[in-house]
């Protein structure tokens, strides 16, 4: 079959061609109603000096001019231009104005979706200090509002808002999942007393965690487990409303990703809990600490934190207790773009890793300045763009193998599955956990008395 | 006719500082966001690391791994805002020292060439050309002028209308095209500074006591 005909059977082409101008005239109106001042002023500051080309694993590992941050900004800009600014629409040609029609709308779903993690390195990198990911993402909302997201993203997103979570695990399954959960960690720590404690009311932390984690890794769900016992946390799941990701993030669309951060605060509000705690997952983590509230245009009046600053602060207060040499393999540290650069927690994890293991080792460059792994930006769910995911993940890939470390701390499962994915393409041989999994590892564990203020 | 022209470059930079601050302010018509989120860092040590340490080649990557085109971008820079200081000491007057004249032509000729350099690549390498537009080269060509005007006038002080004339053109073009960036760069170093500040992320130990 001829590139043509499968590009004619693509869903999305389809739909493009099929458009309408009103469709069109729509799409523009959510990208204007979309734009806030500092939008607006990033949109009209862009030198187009290239300086951020090497700041993207896109473009470092394809060199195509389609991968350059400046050229994906550029074709936002040219249609704000355009449409938004007089001179863009006096004179389109000098300024670098073009409208949004069929052709503009075939590029950005091809670039603005297929090549770009919403990782925002190049935003670090710039010379000016634009924010390109949140344009991106504000383009990439105006093509949700006509459909135009590819449709195994849009399926992961519909699954979450009518099931309640991305993978449409229900309700039975969950509790049954977290009821055998219990039983393996009363046996971990010799306790019958142990427990995964689920709708608890008055619970000084509420743990929300990514649908993955009982679908395909519940163990990252005992290791927290465990950690809590450890401490003797006062803290609960939820049977209803725990799933912490948020697909919404990644299609730009601001009533999705406010629907689904508005759940986890029902839940907060039902069990009456202090702590909103968000298990390892970048975009996670980036949605409902530092998005939500814009959203929902909402101050929240509980806390916000990672699993990963509670665990901090634990063994800061020595509420667990953790032998290093439990974990005597040399493990390195990836860190997620949405949980790091965007997210703001980048020594905590480090601080863990120091009192968890035997041999920690930095990946260069490490912290803000870290790669993408290349999963991000709702790649993992966008099947089309699978050869392009794994390539731009080879510049992860030889930072990982640089290290020679035989494990990879990964505190996303977002960024697990992409780097099990790299593991296999680059046979890396090394195995990848969570920061909470090596804790559990490390942990030193006395009978509790269960604590129930 | 010269006091003509020196009203005239007056009154367009008047209305150059009007129109980019108007655009400025314009960019609130499109919204302002609320800052919602509970801040974890301190966002005026994020707008001083913006415009400190975070400019700096060892901090930033990019300026890092272009190290002659950063170079040359600081140098251009350097040499347009010191023209702008010559042109108003010969509108508001002052007297400026042999001294700093003659440093201010030493910055100038390196500037110039910087400019021309940055003009030359952009017309060579084949992905700067596909992501400017003619804005991007008329801006870079309208400040080569001006500062070869304003190097001129040094040596000779009867170019002085022909420079007065190339600065009310600058004036005119600045809040039209890409130039304008030098006004909306202090803007968005802010915001800049403001977003990775708030979030703690930097610079590195701009985190409140958490953990």
């Amino acid at each position: 079959m001829s590139e043509k005909d499968n590009t004619l059977k693509d869903p999305l082409e389809k739909r493009i061609e099929s458009l309408t101008p009103e469709e069109i005239t729509k799409a523009l109106k959510v990208f204007r109603k979309s734009l806030d001042n500092q939008h607006a002023a990033y949109l009209n500051s862009c030198t187009h000096c290239g300086l951020c080309s090497d700041s993207c694993h896109y473009y470092l590992t394809t060199e195509e001019i389609q991968s350059l941050p400046s050229y994906k900004l550029m074709l936002v800009e040219k249609v704000f231009k355009k449409h938004f600014t007089l001179l863009g629409k006096r004179a389109p040609g000098f300024f670098g104005a073009k409208g949004l029609d069929k052709d503009m709308i075939r590029e950005w779903v091809d670039t603005l979706f297929g090549r770009c993690t919403l990782c925002g390195r190049c935003f670090l990198n710039c010379s000016m200090g634009l924010n390109i990911p949140y344009l991106i993402r504000i383009a990439r909302g105006a093509l949700a509002s006509i459909s135009l997201i590819p449709p195994e993203l849009q399926s992961t997103i519909d699954t979450a808002v009518e099931k309640g979570n991305n993978m449409g695990i229900t309700k039975d399954d969950w509790v049954e999942t977290i009821e055998w959960l219990e039983e393996e960690l009363q046996g971990e720590v010799d306790d019958p007393q142990a427990d995964i404690p689920v709708d608890k009311k008055g619970a000084r932390i509420f743990y929300t965690i990514n649908p993955r984690e009982p679908m395909f890794f519940p163990l990252s769900i005992l290791a927290v487990g465990k950690i809590f016992y450890s401490a003797g946390e006062n803290w609960t799941l939820s049977s209803e409303n725990y799933d912490m990701t948020n697909y919404g993030f990644f299609i730009g669309d601001d009533d999705i990703s406010g629907l689904l951060s508005r759940r986890l605060i029902e839940s907060m509000k039902n069990l009456s809990a202090k702590t909103l705690a968000l298990a390892e997952c970048g975009h996670g983590f980036n949605s409902n600490r530092w998005e939500a509230p814009e959203w929902l245009r909402k101050k929240y009046d509980f806390e916000v934190r990672s699993i990963l600053q509670v665990v901090a602060e634990y063994i800061r207060q020595g509420r667990i207790k953790l032998d290093p040499s439990l974990n005597p393999k040399p493990v390195t540290l990836h860190d997620p773009c949405n949980l790091v650069r965007l997210g703001g927690i980048v020594e905590e994890q480090r601080y863990i890793l120091r009192h968890a293991v035997s041999n920690f080792i930095e990946m260069t460059p490490n912290r803000e300045k870290n790669f993408c792994c290349g999963g991000g930006g709702g790649q993992l769910a966008m099947d089309r763009f699978v050869q392009r995911r794994l390539r731009a993940g080879s510049v992860k890939a030889d930072q990982i193998r640089k290290t020679g470390a035989q494990i990879v701390a990964a505190p996303c499962h977002n960024c697990i599955d992409q780097l099990m994915e790299l593991n296999k393409h680059y046979k890396l041989g090394v195995e990848i956990k969570t920061v909470c999994e090596i804790v559990a590892d490390a942990l030193v564990i006395g009978k509790k008395e269960k604590q129930t203020s | 006719m010269l006091s003509l022209l020196r009203y005239g470059v007056i009154l367009f930079i008047l209305i150059c500082l009007v129109s980019l601050s108007i655009q400025i302010l314009r960019t609130f018509y499109y919204g302002k966001q609320g800052h919602y989120a509970r801040p974890r860092g301190n966002w005026r040590r994020g707008i001083l690391y913006a415009f400190g340490k975070g400019l700096m080649p060892w901090e930033k990557e990019s300026a890092r791994k272009h190290l002659p085109t950063y170079l040359a971008g600081v140098l251009y820079h350097a040499s347009f805002f010191s023209a702008l200081f010559y042109l108003f000491s010969l509108i508001i007057p002052f007297q400026l020292t042999v001294l700093v004249i003659s440093l201010f032509r030493f910055l100038t000729i390196i500037g110039l060439l910087c400019g021309l350099g940055l003009l030359l690549k952009r017309t060579v390498h084949r992905y700067l050309r596909k992501i400017s537009c003619p804005d991007d080269f008329a801006s870079n060509l309208i400040v080569d002028v001006f500062l070869a005007f304003a190097l001129a006038n040094t040596f000779f002080s009867s170019i002085k209308p022909f420079f007065y004339l190339t600065a009310i053109l600058l004036f005119i073009y600045i809040p039209l095209g890409k130039i304008r960036h030098c006004f909306f760069f202090f803007y968005v170093r802010i915001l800049f500074g403001v977003f990775y500040g708030r979030r703690g992320v930097l610079p590195r130990d701009n985190i409140k006591s958490e953990t």
